[in-house]
């Protein structure tokens, strides 16, 4: 269980690795990581499962050290957060971003919430939006 | 723009804050004419709610004129006049594609928040705390609307606001409520909290088929609107006889009501002497979020076969679930934020052909810069309050 995650598209499995590949969707962090992606289509028509493996790399190594090495602490919440926006990115063509949350899912942001009220200019650019 | 925000346990203040900008394609600006405070506020109100942050903006009841649209967003225009539903849905998930829009995959940015304390995220909620995404509520002159080409719902007639502004929530909530008992014609249903969502959940069982709906509630003007108003049959004033249970037997010659609603959620007032003492406590020291009175009556009451309808708001867990009566009464029991989407055109159209006048809940009508006295008067049920709308 430790070390992996796994979220449901709901577009074919030909789509979903398409973009997967795809530079302008491409999570990031699992990316670099270079984890274990497999795709498997949904039952009952409901899509395609992605599933993560941090304990293993894309080529079938041991990946422990990239991790930690990528991105420092909590690498399986950083997964998680690339698998979700991925999600939002292919399904509605955005992320979802709210004034609490603005930069979208974000394992750093859970615990430094900002307050839901709007942003002023400088937070805005900021957060980059 | 001026906000209603959170700034603590029993306190909310109204402040200057930055206006609300387009942050994605498919979002929307609306400038808002009407919002309303809801139980469920009080919920946020009285602390009870966790991750809630000082300076959140509060509100998900509210209406107005659309004054920017982000360019992903095909079918409103600037001038448009909407109604808002409270739940934030993509409309594109596997949810959404089958109308379980307060389910909703993607509108939660905070679904690794969510997934910690209910196992999985649910919809994001405007002004409803970080749970439910952080997003700035509708109790303030502007507000963003995310997916605004999915949820908004354009008013083209000359209904007025009050008549049209509870479809953001409390009409379809009750609706959902009341839906989910399966009516079919004939059956009796008693609805637990007489306030603005037992109202609906009262007009739309009778505008479904009930026969006999009874309501239940401590506040005798409450009742008296049920009774006047919404369309209840009977009603049980339980700051008379506490023993609801038995009063709901004898109302129904013993075999209990075919479906129960509750309409309160986990600030119950009744409960029984020492457990509601020890609940009280629990709740006080934050070792239980929930009062659970209504819930376990609920299940106590309901015929056997029959269906426990949850709309009431609970936030977290609860003590002595009454497990036992649940299986052996063969009890199903159903539950939920109310998918709004699915029914504001349905909800509109009824509304429009004059099968219900919703604005009859609507007590107080205050400035928004009065919020503050607002959430008091509504919490203490002082002045026979029932719906507060705040005009900005």
């Amino acid at each position: 269980m430790k070390g992996k995650a796994a979220i449901t598209v709901y577009r074919s499995r030909e789509e979903v690795e398409r973009l997967w590949r795809d530079s302008a969707y491409r999570p990031k962090y699992i990316g670099d990581a270079d984890a274990a992606v497999t795709f498997n289509d949904a039952p009952g028509d409901r899509g395609t499962e992605i599933h993560v493996d941090l304990e293993r790399t894309g080529r079938g190594g041991r990946l422990g050290d990239v991790v930690q090495k990528v991105v420092g602490a909590e690498p399986l919440a950083k997964v998680k957060d690339d698998l979700r926006r991925f999600k939002q990115h292919v399904e509605t063509g955005v992320i979802s971003r709210s004034d609490g949350t603005p930069e979208g899912e974000s394992a750093e942001r859970k615990l430094k919430q900002r307050p839901a009220q709007p942003l002023d200019e400088a937070e805005l650019q900021k957060a980059g939006i | 723009m001026r906000a209603t925000v959170w700034s603590g346990r029993n306190s909310v203040q109204v402040e200057n804050v930055p206006d609300p900008r387009i942050l994605n394609d498919r979002d929307a600006i609306v400038k808002i004419t009407s919002t309303a405070i809801c139980g469920s506020d009080l919920h946020l109100y009285d602390g009870y709610i966790p991750t809630m942050k000082r300076g959140d903006v509060l509100g998900h009841e509210f209406m107005g004129e659309v004054v920017e649209v982000g360019k992903g967003v095909g079918n409103l225009r600037v001038g448009d006049r909407v109604v808002v539903p409270f739940p934030i849905a993509c409309g594109d998930c596997w949810q959404c594609k089958h109308e379980r829009y307060s389910a909703c995959e993607n509108s939660n940015p905070n679904a690794g928040l969510a997934e910690k304390l209910f196992g999985h995220p649910t919809c994001g909620i405007f002004g409803y705390s970080h749970l439910t995404g952080g997003y700035a509520g509708g109790q303030a002159e502007y507000a963003r609307v995310p997916f605004a080409d999915v949820g908004p719902i354009k008013i083209e007639d000359d209904l007025t606001d009050e008549q049209v502004l509870f479809l953001s929530d409390i009409l379809p909530t009750g609706y959902f409520g009341a839906d989910l008992c399966d009516i079919k014609g004939g059956e009796c249903i008693a609805v637990f909290g007489a306030g603005p969502v037992g109202q609906f959940a009262i007009a739309s069982a009778v505008m479904l088929g009930a026969e006999r709906v009874i309501a239940i509630d401590a506040y005798q003007y409450r009742l008296d609107m049920a009774l006047n108003k919404a369309g209840a049959t009977d009603a049980i004033n339980f700051d008379e006889d506490p023993d609801i249970v038995e009063q709901l037997k004898l109302l129904t010659g013993g075999r209990g009501p075919d479906a129960v609603i509750d309409a309160v959620g986990m600030e119950a007032t009744h409960g029984h002497g020492a457990l509601h003492t020890m609940e009280r406590v629990k709740q006080a020291t934050r070792q239980e979020t929930e009062r659970g009175h209504a819930l376990r009556d609920a299940i106590l009451a309901c015929r056997p076969g029959g269906i426990v309808s949850v709309i009431g708001v609970y936030g977290g867990l609860m003590d002595k679930f009454p497990a036992g009566a649940l299986m052996n009464k063969a009890l199903q029991l159903r539950a939920g934020q109310a998918p709004v989407q699915k029914y504001l055109r349905p909800l509109y159209e009824r509304i429009r052909d004059g099968d219900i006048d919703p604005s009859f809940v609507v007590t107080h009508r205050l400035p928004l810069d009065t919020a503050p006295d607002g959430y008091e008067t509504f919490k203490h049920k002082q002045d026979e309050c029932v719906k507060v709308v705040l005009k900005p």
